[in-house]
């Protein structure tokens, strides 16, 4: 019998622990290792971040699901690696220390035959001063939508200001709280969700709404822009989205790096290297993504942290992580099987394998801080990481060693997107869109990189429609209800 | 070296990306852009309006022409509306929503970074921002509303100049809106039948049901549609495999046994009675 350990329940961890242990059966045994009690779908937070959703609608309790499915589940935060054992075994073990299951603080050792890190990120709101609490949590002048929590928070604090906005102007600020931030979608998605309440509550006219980001440009998403076709023509995402804010009113800053939070005011360093200030009655500003911190040892107990592990915390895997400019950036710089190089048996999906560099165009400012996106590896990308790497395992373990390992590479996968702009069944609106490859080949496709004929994109009614659907769908699914597998990552 | 100039409807238009290496075709593609400009006395023109698909363009400040490579404008204020012209659209002008002062980013041939304060100069400005609009995938027109846009594109018709599908099929027509409405009704028809799976209230069992009552014939309605305005397109248009008779009836076929599937489906499924 071959153990897989999971560490990490979200979308490509979860993704990755089901569907390994439906294809390996009784025979082999999944673990999976993560500190949450419950499984969040992360993209509807947004509508608990306006009071449009419940928490109890986007998350549901992971230790029935597993024991359904017959995984062994611990809820645990993972702390350390040890690929190649300890002093008196050969084999390779993690140590954990619970979070719940009435072993709180307990720690354990969990011995594997395979790997898989899908720990997410670590929301790194101590990156910038003010953001964080000082002690690794969300600080208190600002608000985020990142967990289930933090958007019930942020809604909490939304309806004080819409309450305000009754009988004085506010001033709601959205966007990136650091330089090297991602996910500005989820950011995205919030600002024009919180436009629509205020627009339903009758107080838009007192509520002055600004974007402040680190993308270079309107409409990067950290995927460095693309074009949407719609029957004959052909758009920039930043037309696109520019079209947007100004039909919602909404102003924009970018080639932002925010460098202080205080209360009620934001300080930041554009791109040019000079400096300004924003206030603010309300903001959601999104953190920066680390590695969780995790630590590798050797067979002595020596610390090899930094030989498995990229400087950011995130795990090396079958990239190209040789440092080149900008313009010898390939597509095969990405990877395609996600096995690390040095211990055949560890993987990394999701948020937690370490990209080769960016996607978007790298700038700095005069003064060298750098201000540019990191690469998304969120939503649909991570879930197909997740399965493939999951059959690339299943495969080891039943066809041996010398398995051929499945690939799903970013560079040669396309990628759907729906981005909430309003939420109301006639009256909500979302922006489909669909980008093919994730990661552009400028190689194959001169110019911008990517197949026109594969991305296109609109916004509308039905967009939204499809949202909410695919809200319930892929809840459906992660709960491993009759007919799962069927629904696509 | 003078190059020539793309003018509406010409699709090459459509698409362009950043630059990524700096090597001396930058710098000869920066010549041939002033060259043109010269030539067809221009006060600023892009790459992508002479058929080379890169976000750099050239604006002529007093005599001064500046190259502008991967520009970004970082802050905006002082709106105010520009009349412009573009040599892409010959002979019409539009009013545009411009900015009068921006922070600006860019590089220069050598790959340089640059920065830039504008403010004061709206003819500048005004141009500096069209060329954006260019070198990031769109022009003009996208910035102003449908019915300004319509009276230009209808103004360009009337000089002939207008997207020619000519004797080929289109690649997108008329008729594929009701395909297109079609597979949306027929995705929600199918969904629907995952109903029994979900604890609803009978009541709103009884709404998706009626959905589903509504949606058959609908479809059935919407592949009429296509059939007959498909007929009248393969009149119009020659050698079009698309528009050919089999396969449109292969398409109302497909859609409308999908149609009675999802209705029997839901008959027996979802039918709360």
């Amino acid at each position: 019998m071959a153990r897989l350990v999971v560490m990490g329940g979200g979308v490509s961890g979860h993704t990755a622990a089901t569907f390994a242990k439906k294809w390996l059966g009784s025979e082999h045994e999944v673990v999976v290792v993560t500190p949450n009690s419950q499984w969040n779908w992360i993209p509807s937070n947004i509508w608990v971040g306006v009071g449009q959703m419940t928490k109890e609608d986007v998350v549901f309790p992971l230790a029935p699901v597993y024991e359904k499915a017959g995984i062994d589940y611990r809820q645990a935060k993972a702390v350390s690696i040890h690929p190649e054992g300890k002093a008196d075994s050969d084999t390779p073990y993690i140590t954990i220390e619970y979070t719940g299951q009435g072993k709180e603080g307990q720690t354990e050792e969990i011995t594997y035959d395979y790997l898989i890190n899908a720990t997410g990120p670590k929301l790194n709101f101590d990156a910038t001063p003010g953001l964080g609490n000082g002690e690794g949590q969300l600080g208190e002048h600002t608000v985020s939508v990142c967990t289930a929590d933090h958007a019930l928070h942020a809604n909490l604090e939304l309806q004080k200001i819409l309450e305000k906005a009754k009988t004085e102007k506010q001033k709601v600020l959205v966007g990136t709280g650091h330089g090297m931030c991602t996910c500005q979608g989820a950011a995205f998605e919030y600002i024009f969700n919180i436009e629509h309440e205020a627009r339903k509550a009758g107080v838009r006219d007192n509520l002055e709404i600004k974007w402040i980001s680190n993308e270079s440009f309107l409409g990067d998403f950290g995927i460095g822009g693309l074009h949407i076709k719609r029957g004959m023509y052909a758009a920039s995402s930043k037309l696109f989205a520019e079209s947007l804010f100004v039909e919602r009113g909404v102003d924009w800053l970018v080639g932002a790096h925010v460098n202080k939070v205080e209360e009620g005011k934001v300080h930041y360093e554009l791109l040019d290297g000079s400096t300004g200030e924003e206030d603010f009655d309300f903001a959601m500003l999104i953190p920066p993504f680390a590695g969780v911190g995790l630590k590798a040892y050797d067979k002595n107990g020596e610390d090899m942290t930094d030989k498995i592990f990229a400087p950011n915390g995130f795990l090396k895997v079958d990239a190209d992580y040789t440092a080149k400019p900008y313009e010898e950036w390939k597509a095969s710089d990405w990877p395609r099987t996600y096995q690390n190089p040095t211990y055949s048996n560890i993987f990394a999906v999701g948020i937690a394998f370490a990209p080769p560099h960016l996607i978007s165009k790298p700038m700095s400012s005069p003064n060298g801080t750098p201000i540019n996106p990191t690469p998304p590896r969120t939503g649909m990308p991570s879930g197909i990481i997740g399965k493939a790497v999951a059959h690339s395992v299943v495969d080891l373990i039943k066809n041996g060693e010398n398995a051929h390992l499945h690939e799903a590479s970013m560079a040669e996968m396309g990628a759907a997107c729906v981005a909430s702009a309003g939420k109301g069944l006639t009256d909500g609106t979302a922006a489909a869109l669909t980008v093919y490859p994730v990661v552009p080949d400028f190689e194959k496709y001169p110019g911008i990189g990517r197949d026109l004929d594969y991305t296109f994109g609109e916004i509308g009614l039905a967009g939204h429609w499809i949202k909410h659907i695919l809200h319930h769908l892929f809840i459906y699914k992660a709960k491993l209800k009759p007919g799962w597998t069927l629904i696509p990552e | 070296m003078v190059k020539e100039l793309t003018v509406y409807p010409d699709e090459r238009i459509l698409a362009c990306g950043d630059v990524r290496g700096f090597d001396e075709s930058v710098g000869k593609l920066f010549d041939d852009i002033i060259d043109t400009m010269k030539r067809h006395d221009l006060d600023a023109l892009s790459a992508i309006q002479v058929a080379h698909p890169f976000n750099m363009f050239v604006v002529k400040k007093e005599d001064q022409y500046i190259e502008f490579a991967n520009p970004r404008i970082l802050q905006k204020s002082k709106p105010f509306e520009a009349e412009e012209r573009s040599s892409y659209y010959p002979d019409i002008s539009a009013v545009v929503p411009r900015f009068e002062k921006m922070k600006i980013v860019y590089e220069d041939r050598n790959g340089n970074t640059c920065y830039m304060d504008a403010d004061g100069d709206r003819h500048f400005a005004a141009m500096f921002q069209q060329m954006m609009d260019f070198s990031l995938g769109g022009t003009m027109l996208d910035r102003i509303d449908k019915k300004q846009k319509q009276r230009i594109l209808d103004a360009l018709e009337g000089k002939g100049l207008v997207p020619q599908p000519g004797d080929v099929c289109p690649t997108f027509s008329r008729k594929d809106y009701f395909v297109s409405f079609a597979d949306k009704i027929l995705f929600f028809m199918g969904l629907s039948l995952l109903t029994p799976l979900f604890k609803f209230e009978k009541n709103t069992v009884e709404h998706i049901y009626m959905f589903d009552k509504i949606a058959f014939p609908l479809v059935l309605a919407l592949m009429l549609g296509f059939f007959l305005y498909a007929f009248y397109e393969s009149k119009k248009y020659k050698q079009c495999s698309s528009c050919q008779v089999g396969n449109n009836i292969g398409v109302v076929i497909k859609r409308s046994v999908a149609a009675v599937v999802f209705a029997l489906g839901a008959y027996f499924l979802v039918n709360p009675n």
